[in-house]
C-alpha cells in the first residue's frame, strides 16, 4: 500500500522580506503578508497537571465524540473535566473570554474534534 | 522579459508569496502607482483581523493587485473591494481555513462592468477575460495571505473548488430586474461590488420547458439535492444566475421578489427524509429548528436568496451558487470615484 502524504505537513512559512537584484541595484520586492503582531500565542505542549478539558466546537458530531472520548479516557484512568465547554459557532475563533479562561487552564485542552 | 524578472518570480512563488500561479513581482514602483491608484498611502491600517492579531495596510493590498495582474484602472474597485474583504462580517479568516472549502465570490454590478471591460456574458461565472479573472485572483490572494495568520494557519477545505484561484462574476449592465446590488439597498445607479462566501457553482439545464415556473422548479430542484450544504443550519443561502434565454420565460411571470417567494415556498424536501439520509442530526440542536414531519425549507429566510442576471444568450441553462454557512452576511459595497 502506497504511503499516505501530507504537503501541508512539510509547508513552510511565508518569507518577510525578498530582494530583486539586477546587474547594477538590487530593490526589495513589497510583502504581500499581514503579520500578527504580537506574535501568535505559544502552546504548551506538556500539560502541567494530568486532567483533560474538553470543548465542543459545533460542528456536526463533535458532543457524541467528545463524549465518548470522556467514557474512554476515564476508563483509562484519565481525569476528564464533567462539563463539555461548547464553542458557539464553527466558523469563527472562540471568543476572547474563553480563550483568556483557557489560557489559565493547567490540563490538556482538546478541542476541533468533529465531522 | 529579462532573466532577473523570471527569477524574482521563481523566488516569490518558492517563498510562500503565490496563490499557485506565477504572480508579478510586486515591485516598489508598481505597488506605489497601485497605492496612488487606490487613494492610500501605503502604512494606511484599512482593517484588522482582530482574532489573529493582524492589521492589514493598505501596501499589502496594494501588492496583491499588482501580484494578481490587475491593472491601475481597477483601483477605485479595489479599493472597495479590500474594505469588504476586511470587513468583519464577512469572517476572511474563517473563509480561508474552512472545512467547507469556500472561496470568495465576487460580484460586480453597474456602469463600471462596461468601463472596466468585464465579461458578463459568455461563460460570465469563468471568463478568460482580464478584469474576470485578475479581480477575482485579487480576492482569492487576500483571502490567502490576510486570513491565513501570517501563513501560521493551514486552509482544511475537504475538496474546495477552482474558484478559491479566481471567482469573479459581472452582471450584464441592462438588467430587467434591476442591478444585483439594489438587493442589498444601493441605488440602481450605483456600481458596487459585492462579496460572499460560496461554493462551486451548480449548472440547471431546462431546455423544454415552456413557463417560468418550470425554470424556477428546476432551480429550486437544483439547490434541494440531498449533498447540498445548507439542510441542517441553514446559515448560507443561495445566489441564483438567470442567463437571457431562462429569464425569458421567468420575468412573463414573476418579478424577483415573486421569484425568490415562489422557490421558497416551493423548493422543500420532507425533514423526516433528511434525517433518515444523515443530513440532519437525529437529536438537532435548537439553532437548526428543526420540525420532523414536515417540508423543509434549505433557506431560514428569503434574503439568503438573491438573482444576478448575466450570461450568454442562445442556451437555456441557469446556475446555482451556494453560499458558505459560516459567513452568513453579503457584503455590497458602492464603488466610488478615487
Amino acid at each position: 500500500m502506497a504511503e499516505k502524504t501530507n504537503t501541508l505537513n512539510s509547508r513552510k512559512l511565508p518569507i518577510a522580506q525578498l530582494i530583486s537584484c539586477g546587474d547594477i541595484s538590487c530593490e526589495l520586492l513589497v510583502d504581500p503578508i499581514p503579520r500578527p503582531a504580537p506574535e501568535p500565542i505559544t502552546v504548551r505542549l506538556k500539560p502541567k497537571q494530568s486532567r483533560v478539558v474538553l470543548i465542543d466546537h459545533h460542528k456536526p458530531n463533535s458532543m457524541t465524540i467528545l463524549k465518548l472520548t470522556q467514557t474512554i479516557l476515564r476508563q483509562r484512568g484519565v481525569e476528564v473535566n464533567d462539563e463539555i465547554l461548547v464553542k458557539g459557532d464553527a466558523s469563527r475563533p472562540m471568543t476572547a473570554a474563553m480563550l483568556n479562561s483557557l489560557s489559565q487552564e493547567g490540563g490538556l485542552v482538546l478541542c476541533g474534534i468533529s465531522d | 522579459m529579462a532573466y532577473e524578472t523570471l527569477q524574482d518570480i521563481e523566488n516569490c512563488m518558492d517563498n510562500g508569496w503565490s496563490d499557485g500561479l506565477p504572480v508579478i513581482p510586486p515591485y516598489g514602483s508598481l505597488v506605489d502607482e497601485m497605492l496612488s491608484a487606490m487613494g492610500w498611502q501605503a502604512t494606511d491600517v484599512i482593517g484588522e483581523i482582530a482574532d489573529q492579531n493582524i492589521i492589514v495596510r493598505a501596501e499589502k493590498a496594494a501588492a496583491t493587485a499588482v501580484m494578481a495582474g490587475c491593472k491601475t484602472q481597477y483601483a477605485p474597485l479595489l479599493r472597495s473591494l479590500s474594505k469588504a474583504l476586511l470587513d468583519p462580517k464577512f469572517n476572511l479568516g474563517g473563509v480561508e481555513v474552512t472545512t467547507g472549502g469556500a472561496a470568495v465570490l465576487v460580484i460586480v454590478s453597474g456602469p463600471i462592468v462596461e468601463q472596466l471591460g468585464f465579461e458578463h456574458s459568455a461563460n460570465a461565472l469563468g471568463a478568460n477575460n482580464r478584469a474576470n479573472a485578475t479581480v477575482g485572483r485579487f480576492a482569492q490572494m487576500m483571502r490567502h495571505f490576510c486570513g491565513s495568520g501570517g501563513g501560521v494557519l493551514t486552509p482544511h477545505g475537504t475538496v474546495g473548488h477552482p474558484g478559491r484561484l479566481s471567482f469573479c462574476i459581472a452582471e450584464h449592465p441592462a438588467t430587467e430586474w434591476g442591478p444585483y446590488h439594489t438587493q442589498y439597498g444601493l441605488p440602481a445607479t450605483a456600481s458596487a461590488v459585492s462579496i460572499m462566501s460560496a461554493e462551486g457553482p451548480n449548472s440547471c439545464n431546462n431546455h423544454y420547458g415552456e413557463t417560468g415556473a418550470s425554470i424556477l422548479d428546476t432551480i429550486g430542484d437544483c439547490m434541494n439535492h440531498y449533498g447540498q450544504t445548507a439542510w441542517y443550519y441553514r446559515s448560507g443561502g443561495f445566489v441564483v444566475v438567470i442567463p437571457p434565454d431562462h429569464m425569458a420565460l421567468v420575468k412573463e411571470q414573476f418579478s424577483r421578489e415573486q421569484a425568490a417567494q415562489y422557490i421558497y415556498d416551493n423548493a422543500r424536501r420532507q425533514t423526516d427524509d433528511l434525517i433518515k439520509a444523515g443530513r440532519i442530526a437525529k437529536d438537532p440542536i435548537s439553532y437548526a429548528e428543526v420540525e420532523e414531519h414536515s417540508l423543509r425549507s434549505p433557506l431560514k429566510s428569503l434574503d439568503q436568496l438573491s438573482f444576478i442576471e448575466c450570461g450568454a444568450e442562445g442556451g437555456r441553462f441557469s446556475a446555482v451558487i451556494p453560499r458558505w454557512v459560516g459567513s452568513q452576511q453579503v457584503v455590497c459595497m458602492a464603488i466610488e470615484d478615487v
